[in-house]
């Protein structure tokens, strides 16, 4: 319910102008806040991953997406260990912080509640 | 009544035999025949074998993709389906086709069509299906062939023969890493009208050429992939081998299509007897030692045609004992009375007419055929035998020592005999 996967008020946001021009600056602040860009991670790098299913979609991103991903990781263990962010040159840009792990945690997410589906299906004989 | 009897044998017979007119639907072979079956069956046959890769392994993992996520399904919703209809799906891949096929209750015709379809004109060739479920089966399937003697033999026995094309690997290599790019490429250039051919038992012409029509309507209708004319070089190599049977193939190739002279000498040479626990008529089945075993391998193919004989037993000496023999046989068999000669004919028809009998067969007879836009019968398959004359025979078992041998051995490649010890 609650996180990166939980349910999000963000599209109706999106799909308001005035909304939009209200509330962006806020959300800005807050990432700004949370400060994760400024270790050098993305957001999706947040994504609880102790589930089968963000591990499934895990094993599904290309080579490069997944040393990235690491790299990421040791880099900012080692700014955590120094208690320290990163130096600014190297922050993620707000372009840079794109969802790579979304869309497949998504896919696997469609393929787990078709399977739902389908185990629970009532067949009815053909008139 | 005895003669009651076979009159209605016969009369059934011209019933079963009147077989399959090819339609041409809009670029798409279509044949079907109607025996009165209480399932039916559709098999598309693609030419995408091993012959027309253009990397290797892609023709396996384009097998293995078959039957997952299409535009209008995934690969779930397939497998679910088609149990809830009662249906059965499968793909085969030879070195020349990819037969897709799926069995059904009569009426079920419009889903199953579909998803063969469907695979056809949508697949979506994700990258996690290749490396969660294809891939997986390719190395396990490429794994079983290498772990068997026999196949081992004859893949090498390809390779020798015929080089590039029909000598290319059947299954993809278990260290190769096939690319979803490659598989999409290859399956966009064989996925063509011109390409596909349908076949149908248990299912009247107009119903299938209708739904075809409907289903592939969106495949491109021209282009081929290229293949270079078969060639036959021949050789020898050894494979070393642990565990299994000793193994040693004597092949021989030709080129140009099959002919019906080489089914009749692998059916007199076989030392398979027709009668369970006994041993064979044929003069070689007396010759072979008791713990080795001779198989006559016949594969043919569109423009050439290998003929072998596959030779195993438990240690080297029988090997030798049993090779020597089978040459010396093969070497014979070009003068054969005329009475060993009707009865060779005789098996190699019945061979030929009761594997036509069945689905799996009728596809692998007819399916070149009907891809060829020839007519396609089951009678043209048995009737080629009686045009076989002795002369024709004894030419064409004698021609076939004229180019080099493809000699294959698997094993204990120390003690295993050499081509020139057999007699070669």
């Amino acid at each position: 319910m609650f996180g990166p996967l939980g349910i999000s008020l963000a599209p109706q946001v999106r799909a308001s102008k005035t909304l939009t021009r209200w509330i962006k600056p806020f959300a800005n602040w807050y990432v700004n806040l949370s400060g994760y860009r400024k270790m050098g991670l993305r957001y999706d790098d947040l994504l609880v991953e102790e589930r089968d299913d963000v591990q499934r979609a895990l094993g599904r991103l290309t080579e490069r997406e997944n040393y990235d991903r690491t790299f990421r990781f040791k880099r900012a263990s080692q700014a955590s260990v120094l208690h320290a962010n990163l130096p600014k040159e190297q922050w993620i840009k707000p372009e840079e912080d794109i969802r790579y792990l979304r869309p497949h945690v998504e896919e696997v997410v469609k393929e787990d509640n078709e399977r739902k589906v389908w185990d629970a299906i009532s067949v009815e004989r053909r008139k | 009544m005895l003669a009651a009897r076979a009159s209605a044998a016969r009369s059934a017979s011209r019933i079963v035999r009147s077989f399959a007119t090819v339609v041409d639907t809009a670029g798409v072979k279509v044949a079907a025949v109607d025996n009165g079956e209480s399932t039916s069956a559709v098999t598309f046959l693609v030419k995408a074998g091993s012959r027309y890769e253009n990397k290797p392994g892609v023709a396996h993992a384009l097998q293995n993709f078959a039957f997952k996520s299409t535009n209008k399904r995934s690969a779930l919703g397939t497998v679910r389906e088609s149990e809830l209809y009662g249906g059965v799906l499968s793909a085969s891949l030879s070195r020349e086709h990819l037969a897709l096929t799926a069995e059904f209750l009569r009426g079920d015709e419009t889903f199953f069509v579909d998803v063969i379809s469907s695979f056809l004109t949508g697949a979506k060739f994700t990258r996690h299906e290749l490396h969660e479920y294809v891939s997986p089966v390719c190395a396990a399937e490429s794994a079983a062939l290498a772990s068997n003697p026999a196949g081992r033999a004859i893949e090498a026995a390809h390779a020798l023969a015929f080089r590039n094309g029909l000598g290319s690997p059947l299954f993809a290599a278990e260290e190769s890493e096939v690319t979803i790019e490659s598989i999409k490429e290859y399956a966009s250039s064989v996925f063509t009208k011109g390409n596909i051919a349908v076949l149908g038992t248990g299912i009247s012409q107009e119903a299938l050429s209708h739904l075809v029509e409907k289903s592939l309507a969106s495949l491109a209708s021209t282009g081929s992939p290229s293949a270079s004319s078969t060639s036959y070089f021949g050789g020898e190599t050894r494979v070393d081998s642990h565990g299994g049977p000793q193994t040693v193939f004597i092949g021989f190739g030709t080129t140009g299509a099959p002919t019906p002279e080489l089914a009749v000498l692998a059916a007199h040479l076989s030392p398979q007897p027709s009668v369970k626990w006994s041993q064979g008529s044929s003069q070689l089945a007396a010759a072979i030692p008791t713990t080795a075993s001779v198989q006559t391998v016949l594969l043919p193919y569109s423009d050439a045609s290998l003929f072998g004989l596959l030779i195993q037993g438990q240690t080297s000496e029988d090997v030798k004992t049993a090779g020597t023999a089978a040459v010396a046989a093969l070497k014979q068999a070009g003068s054969i009375s005329g009475e060993e000669f009707t009865k060779a004919v005789a098996k190699a028809k019945f061979a030929a007419a009761s594997a036509s009998e069945a689905r799996s067969g009728l596809v692998a007879s007819l399916g070149p055929k009907v891809l060829g836009g020839a007519s396609a019968s089951v009678e043209s398959v048995v009737s080629s035998f009686d045009n076989v004359s002795s002369s024709a025979f004894s030419s064409a078992t004698s021609s076939l020592f004229k180019s080099k041998p493809t000699y294959v051995a698997v094993g204990d490649i120390k003690s295993l005999p050499y081509a020139d010890e057999l007699g070669l």
